[in-house]
């Protein structure tokens, strides 16, 4: 490292950590050396990001965010911007992807007990960041200017409404007008790709500094950071350059050709991606005969519809997140991970991967007697995962985790 | 993790997969068709590389659609190009409008307000028909149309009940009605039912589409394919590029497997460290 390069980069290194902070959390980082594929949804989740902060950038560029033009513009771009397909239809593939592996990435936690102490404000930011990304794709959903656009955003907006005293006026200060319109355009542009992801970015980053303050978790629930070698690296661990890096890369394969085969051959995703309404021009005077979220929120529309009344509707459907984040302090569980639980454990989560699945398809479907009884009965399940969580994992026999990976 | 373990999850997994299954059977069950009465929509294949079908689509659309239907994203001169037809032959045939350039949006030529006194709504734009309402949706409602005195332009649609336009393509199809017909009447096994003699048992059942004989200047199978070509316009029309996308898309699959391939290779070299 004498020449030139070698001496400016010790120049810059003595002012700034890059040498620390690169071997810290990506080149020596230790990761647990046995883990499954559940764990690559956190680093997909990172490469989705990436791909929805640049496809964004470039649809900036074309897009108009009036009243006027907002719908011809994303027609503009799918027509007369050179590969504007590509960069129109990678943001819509890539929202619906981004859910999915998150959803993933939290049912492993849940599976696993990532939220388990020590990790638990890994898990809080973790949760925050569902909760950004979920105003996120809603602004961004809005955006195109097409029918569900419109008739989507009339729905959620005026739950603001259901709130007491407030209410009105809270709905009135969201929308900027007294219906939707170019000016709720606007300032949901302002906050989809400014404001939110600025958050966004920000809480990866808390996540991230928080999870590798304390150490990734392992299918196995082994605490490896208990068995340390003479350096005070985990006995069980390897470093994540190049092991888990090109673990991941697989990963990243695999997941980029399922993206691909969805984005060049089914970018509607059957209208549960691109739903056919949006494909018309927003109307205030023609409701759509079916309004139905995007499917990444339907869980949550089902819940709404299951409660006759729109307030109540609006707090089982806030509280239904809001529980997320309260997790680690209701499992009371010995055992961090699925397979070391007992059957109390093991009978509730999959209840409740089965509910949360029905509500999702419930939330996109009309709704019927038959239906509504479901969603209540699947939304009970939803909340008796977590409030009887504290109960069935105090009693539950757990099996003995082992000491080693 | 122990044989019992892993059995649990299995039963865990199989039971989920089950039920997931069943409930979503039985819920689907309860929705309509989505060709209304018309019940299944027929099914509607794209054959977008088949040019001379876009191209013969294109000239059904500008001869019987344009008139009243603008395709207003999309440009005359992409429409050229795509469908490789020489400019100066589609400005000639079938641009009837001298002052157009092959840069100008199909804007259309009939004003909203006066159609709208006309017909009752005005007729929308075309250029995301095919999006909005799906292939199948488009193919089956330019053939379901029946005489119907009741209504304005004496006619009414199978697909689209109520609809506000004329059966523009009635001189090609003929005069389509609705009848009934003595269908055999089926026993539970399948077979048809026969009375004691051996003759068949027959119902009554209505709501079949019957071309009237002598009108009509296509038979029924000329007038199927003109609806293909057409229908396959506007599946072009919704996203001209569509057919590049899904040429490239190959290309993009291929990619990444070879990558995940290699880095494959790679990480089970890697993997031999430390195990």
């Amino acid at each position: 490292m004498n020449s030139m390069f070698g001496k400016m980069f010790g120049w810059f290194n003595s002012r700034l950590p890059i040498v620390n902070t690169f071997e810290r959390h990506l080149s020596k980082h230790p990761v647990p050396s046995k883990v499954n594929f559940w764990y690559l949804f956190g680093a997909l989740a990172s490469v989705v990001l990436i791909i929805q902060i640049v496809s964004g950038i470039w649809l900036i560029m074309p897009y108009s965010n009036t009243e006027e033009q907002a719908f011809s513009s994303i027609e503009y771009i799918m027509r007369d911007v050179d590969y504007g397909w590509v960069i129109r239809y990678m943001h819509t593939t890539g929202a619906s992807m981004f859910f999915a592996v998150v959803y993933l990435h939290m049912f492993r936690g849940l599976l696993y007990g990532s939220y388990q102490k020590p990790k638990e404000l890994v898990w809080v930011f973790g949760c925050a960041i569902y909760l950004a990304m979920m105003a996120e794709g809603f602004l961004g959903y809005v955006l195109p200017y097409g029918q569900m656009s419109y008739w989507g955003a009339q729905v959620i907006i005026s739950l603001f409404g259901a709130i007491p005293y407030i209410g009105e006026s809270l709905e009135l200060w969201v929308r900027g007008d007294y219906y939707i319109s170019g000016i709720t355009v606007s300032r949901f542009f302002a906050l989809h790709v400014v404001a939110l992801p600025l958050v966004l970015i920000a809480l990866v980053f808390l996540h991230l500094v928080a999870l590798h303050e304390v150490g990734a978790g392992n299918p196995e629930g082994v605490d490896i950071e208990a068995h340390l070698d003479e350096d005070g690296v985990p006995l069980d661990s390897v470093p994540f350059f190049p092991y888990k890096v090109l673990n991941a890369l697989v990963g990243i394969g695999v997941f980029m050709t399922v993206f691909a085969i969805i984005m060049f051959f089914f970018p509607e995703g059957g209208g549960y991606f691109i739903e056919m309404a949006n494909f018309e021009e927003a109307n205030p005077l023609v409701t759509p005969e079916h309004i139905a979220p995007v499917w990444y929120y339907s869980p949550y529309y089902a819940m709404l519809r299951a409660v006759p009344d729109k307030l109540g509707g609006l707090i089982v459907m806030g509280s239904a997140v809001a529980i997320l984040f309260v997790v680690p302090w209701l499992d009371n569980s010995k055992a961090a991970s699925i397979r070391y639980k007992g059957v109390y454990s093991k009978v509730a989560i999959a209840l409740f991967g089965i509910s949360f699945l029905t509500l999702g398809y419930l939330g996109t479907v009309g709704v019927t007697e038959v239906r509504k009884t479901m969603s209540v009965i699947c939304t009970v399940i939803y909340f008796a995962f977590f409030i009887l969580m504290p109960v069935y994992t105090k009693y539950e026999i757990t099996k003995k985790v082992p000491e080693r990976l | 993790m122990n044989q019992k373990n892993i059995m649990n999850i299995k039963i865990i997994k199989f039971f989920t997969f089950f039920s997931l299954v069943f409930s979503i059977n039985y819920l689907y069950s309860a929705e309509g068709g989505p060709c209304k009465d018309y019940g299944e929509c027929d099914k509607f294949k794209y054959s977008l590389n088949d040019m001379e079908s876009l191209q013969r689509g294109a000239s059904t659309f500008l001869n019987y659609c344009y008139g009243c239907h603008s395709l207003q994203y999309s440009r005359w001169g992409r429409v050229a190009k795509d469908l490789q037809i020489p400019e100066d032959i589609f400005f000639d045939n079938l641009i009837f409008d001298k002052s157009i350039k092959a840069g100008d949006l199909m804007t259309g030529a009939m004003v909203d307000e006066e159609s709208a006194q006309w017909f009752g709504v005005a007729p929308p734009d075309l250029t995301l028909v095919s999006r909005v309402r799906g292939d199948d949706w488009l193919y089956s409602y330019l053939r379901t149309y029946y005489e119907d005195s009741s209504k304005q332009y004496g006619v009414n649609n199978l697909v689209y009940p109520g609809t506000a336009m004329p059966n523009v393509l009635a001189a090609l199809q003929g005069n389509q009605k609705l009848i009934c017909k003595n269908i055999p009447i089926l026993a539970s096994n399948g077979g048809e039912k026969r009375d004691d003699l051996g003759n068949t048992l027959t119902k009554e059942k209505c709501g079949f589409l019957e071309v009237e004989k002598g009108t009509g200047t296509l038979t029924k199978d000329e007038f199927n394919n003109v609806i293909y070509d057409l229908t396959n316009f506007l599946v072009y029309v919704g996203e001209p590029a569509k057919a590049t996308r899904e040429r490239i898309g190959w290309y993009v699959i291929f990619y990444f497997l070879i990558f995940t391939a290699l880095s494959a290779l790679l990480y089970r070299e890697y993997h031999k460290d430390y195990h």
